[in-house]
């Protein structure tokens, strides 16, 4: 199985595939392009095959985004926000009103301010753009962190000559990302063993609670760093350690080089034609 | 030929008035095996890291006095070149973890060497079979290994850029016993097989009793005592009067008055004959004659499908009982103690408490029966001073005025924390964080105590100090369950073991039968304390549980 990010944070497996094989730069590279087109596409046309070509990049890179299940909550309520926001806040009357209702309406002598509700061609397809673009971005981020892990970020980097302290911090970060949301658990833990209980809190005191929570996390914060600092400071490995030899040569192969001529075709599509239908 | 020489040194850490290390003078020859001794916070570490060159060039702090490493200067030389030749292990394998990978692990500290990618793979490989790994583990993340396979990684990563000084800091201590015994054949195998200097630092003196061949014991920041093992075992007042205790057997033949005590286990058995004046054991009485207040029915959990950490448990735990919840790592001892204080629900079965499903309770009214200290005291203290810290959980139940201040100031007095009150908890020491953890659990009087690995990385003075603290809940009626690998020091209290293997209950009972049985024993890996392994050697049964015990049946 491939060492994903996936895979350390949430414990997702994916499968081996082709796409799983690429150099990390080309791996890198597809899911930037898909994030760039989302900033061109302008009509749910485009948004659409946005988010089908990342939904098709996804399942050749083996993702199993059955594990989005547990995040459709999070989805359909922020797409119903975006909606809402969209026939709530921002009149569109467009071509065709389906729907309008007159929430506040203020009379005065150099006119009228009116605050409506509209459902309309325009609200809608502003809507469908942008839950569609959120989709696409959402996926585009899980092609990135279901098929790149740290040591290949790390050996892509180095590969392009980015300095080797660098490379170490952020082997670093994703080390001291890891150790903080496994601390942030167990201090909520803690929290719970002394009758917290978070699910019936008010959100003001469930942030005081959560403010008091960056004690305990920002103590263990500093004593892993002067930990891991030590560790590394015993093995020679310091910030400005001159390393002539690179272990891990990752090599661009043929198909790397058709999936950077994908990415770019890609991005320069969605920058051409922003809008496929109208 | 000295490779190490410590002469006339001073450390004082920035921001701290009293020095770590105070005039320590000390001399390690090529090829020794040194083993160095004393409580925890005396300065060890610290020593250790003067070898290298860390301390006085990158930590901050005040320096005084000489430390030749090979020949060099150590406030000169470059710490990288010199961290080339002296490799050092820290105590928790975890924090030394950068790379996900053991490989990765492996070539971060070989890269900087100059070498080939062949030279390299090469050393990975060596390093990786001299502590009995295979090329299997190449491609295993660090994190998910067990205990004593994380350690053997983290010496290897040191072995394969082949120093000429190896520098083990408590190389054991967070460990269970299978894994102890796997890093300890590796040091074994080290000492015999390569020309290499070792200085390990340790709190279990049966290891350094076999394996060193010289002893320091470092306190108040002075090396007081120094000697061969056989030397440095026999000043037993001296030892355990500053919190390190000798071996058992060393401790049982100085109390019956033998000169020259011996200090290993193989030594004792050639010693001679010691006549028995009571042919038996007399049972220890068991204090938990209490209703029920623990009840597990056919509990499984799993974390994953398929994948059980608990299989159908069944359990009944008395008021006022002194558990100990032992066995190997990964066994599903803190699971279980999860599962019983509430934190995780069974995947199956029915946890009672006090009589009650514990899915009835609310979290308020559970956590007010069963109480639950974690390992790191430092995921538990989240206020601002000490005395706030032990009143977060009684404001949190409505208290307040008189009656809040009494708890908490009885609270405190129990732990002995009353002088700090206004402390912040950041401040304390390691010790008394761990007192603070406990007491902002007491004082919500709870009928069950479960804490968690509470001897882990102590000094053996500590460990005493907190399963007797604990004994003395037990004393108040509080039922407590420690979670422990240190049984030798639990059996001094413990009136019952309850022992996990891949989420099985393999044993539930008295500690002295558990332990004479030498099958399961082997099975759970459990550590049989000294004593009782060599009054079973001498056909005593049943065996005898602590020195004082094999002292009252001894002529």
């Amino acid at each position: 199985m491939p060492k994903t990010f996936f895979r350390d944070f949430i414990g997702l497996e994916v499968k081996e595939t082709k796409y799983q094989k690429l150099h990390v730069f080309s791996k890198i590279l597809i899911p930037l392009s898909l994030s760039f087109s989302i900033l061109f596409v302008k009509d749910v046309f485009s948004a659409l095959i946005l988010v089908f070509t990342s939904l098709f990049l996804c399942k050749i890179a083996g993702i199993p985004l059955g594990f989005i299940k547990k995040y459709l909550v999070i989805i359909i309520s922020l797409t119903s926000f975006i909606s809402l926001s969209f026939m709530l806040f921002t009149s569109m009357p467009g071509n065709v009103v389906f729907f309008e209702y007159t929430l506040v309406e203020i009379r005065a002598e150099k006119g009228v301010a009116e605050w409506k509700i509209t459902i309309s061609d325009a609200s809608l397809n502003a809507t469908m753009v942008f839950v569609s673009r959120i989709f696409a971005m959402v996926l585009s981020a899980v092609l990135l962190l279901g098929s790149v892990s740290d040591r290949e970020l790390i050996w892509g980097l180095r590969s392009i000559g980015v300095p080797y302290g660098a490379c170490l911090s952020i082997a670093l970060f994703f080390k001291g990302l890891q150790l903080f949301v496994s601390d942030f658990y167990t201090v909520r833990d803690a929290m719970v063993i002394r009758g917290v209980d978070l699910d019936r809190m008010s959100l003001a005191s469930k942030f005081k609670l959560y403010v008091n929570a960056l004690i305990p996390l920002l103590t263990l914060l500093i004593t892993r760093s002067y930990e891991i600092s030590l560790a590394l400071e015993s093995r020679g490995i310091s910030p400005s350690s001159k390393v002539p030899t690179r272990y891990h040569v990752p090599e661009f192969r043929l198909c790397d080089f058709a999936a950077i001529a994908l990415s770019l075709a890609i991005a320069m599509f969605f920058y051409f034609c922003p809008s496929l239908w109208g | 030929m000295n490779v190490i020489e410590v002469e006339n040194v001073w450390w004082t850490y920035k921001g701290r008035e009293e020095p770590v290390l105070k005039n320590v003078n000390l001399r390690v020859e090529k090829g020794e095996f040194l083993g160095i001794m004393g409580p925890s916070s005396v300065g060890k570490t610290t020593l250790c890291l003067t070898f290298t060159g860390i301390i006085p060039q990158r930590v901050p702090g005040l320096f005084k006095g000489n430390v030749r490493v090979l020949g060099l200067d150590v406030k000169e030389i470059d710490v990288t070149e010199l961290t080339r030749r002296v490799g050092v292990v820290f105590e928790d394998p975890e924090s030394q973890f950068i790379m996900s990978t053991v490989e990765d692990e492996l070539v971060i500290g070989l890269e900087p060497l100059n070498l080939s990618r062949e030279e390299i793979r090469d050393r990975i490989l060596w390093a990786l079979d001299l502590v009995g790994l295979d090329k299997s583990f190449l491609d295993r993340s660090p994190l998910q290994l067990s205990g004593g396979e994380k350690q053997r990684v983290a010496i290897a990563a040191m072995l394969a850029k082949a120093p000429e000084i190896l520098v083990l800091d408590e190389p054991t201590s967070d460990l269970d016993p299978l894994g102890k015994e796997e890093v300890l054949n590796v040091i074994k195998r080290i000492r015999d097989e390569l020309d290499i200097t070792i200085v390990v630092v340790e709190h279990e003196s049966e290891i350094l009793a076999e394996l060193a061949d010289r002893l320091v014991l470092l306190y108040d920041g002075k090396v007081v005592l120094e000697g061969s093992p056989k030397e440095f075992f026999s000043e037993v007042p001296k030892l355990i009067s500053i919190g390190v205790y000798p071996p058992q057997i060393t401790q049982l033949f100085y109390q019956l008055g033998r000169n020259s005590p011996p200090i290993t286990l193989s030594e004792a058995l050639k010693y001679e004959v010691l006549k028995l004046k009571k042919a038996v054991m007399e049972a220890r009485p068991i204090k938990g004659v209490g209703d029920i207040i623990v009840e597990c029915r056919n509990v499984s959990f799993s974390y994953e499908e398929d994948k059980f950490a608990l299989k159908n448990v069944n359990l009944k735990i008395r008021l006022g009982e002194y558990i100990g919840l032992v066995g190997p790592n990964g066994s599903g001892k803190t699971t279980l103690a999860k599962l019983v204080a509430g934190l995780l629900k069974p995947s199956k079965g029915i946890v009672y408490i006090n009589g009650k499903r514990i899915e009835e309770y609310d979290k308020l009214s559970l956590s007010s029966l069963v109480g639950y200290v974690f390992q790191n005291p430092d995921h538990q203290l989240f206020n601002q001073t000490v005395w706030d810290e032990v009143a977060f959980g009684l404001k949190l139940r409505g208290l307040s005025g008189d009656e809040l201040e009494s708890r908490v100031r009885r609270t405190l007095e129990i732990v002995g924390l009353q002088e700090l009150a206004e402390e912040h908890p950041f401040f304390l020491s390691k010790g008394e964080k761990r007192r603070l953890a406990l007491a902002s659990i007491l004082a919500l009087e709870p009928k069950v105590l479960i804490v968690d690995e509470p001897t882990t990385g102590q000094d053996r003075g500590f460990s005493y100090r907190i399963l007797s603290l604990l004994n003395d809940m037990r004393n108040r009626g509080i039922t407590v369950i420690v979670i422990t690998h240190s049984i030798p020091q639990l059996v001094k209290y413990a009136d019952r073991l309850i022992v996990l293997k891949n989420g099985v209950v393999l044993a539930d009972g008295n500690p002295r039968e558990i332990l004479a049985d030498g099958s399961l024993v082997e099975e759970a890996k459990l550590t049989v304390p000294q004593v009782s392994v060599f009054m079973q050697k001498l056909g005593v049964s049943p065996i005898p549980l602590t020195v004082e015990e094999a002292l009252n049946i001894l002529e």
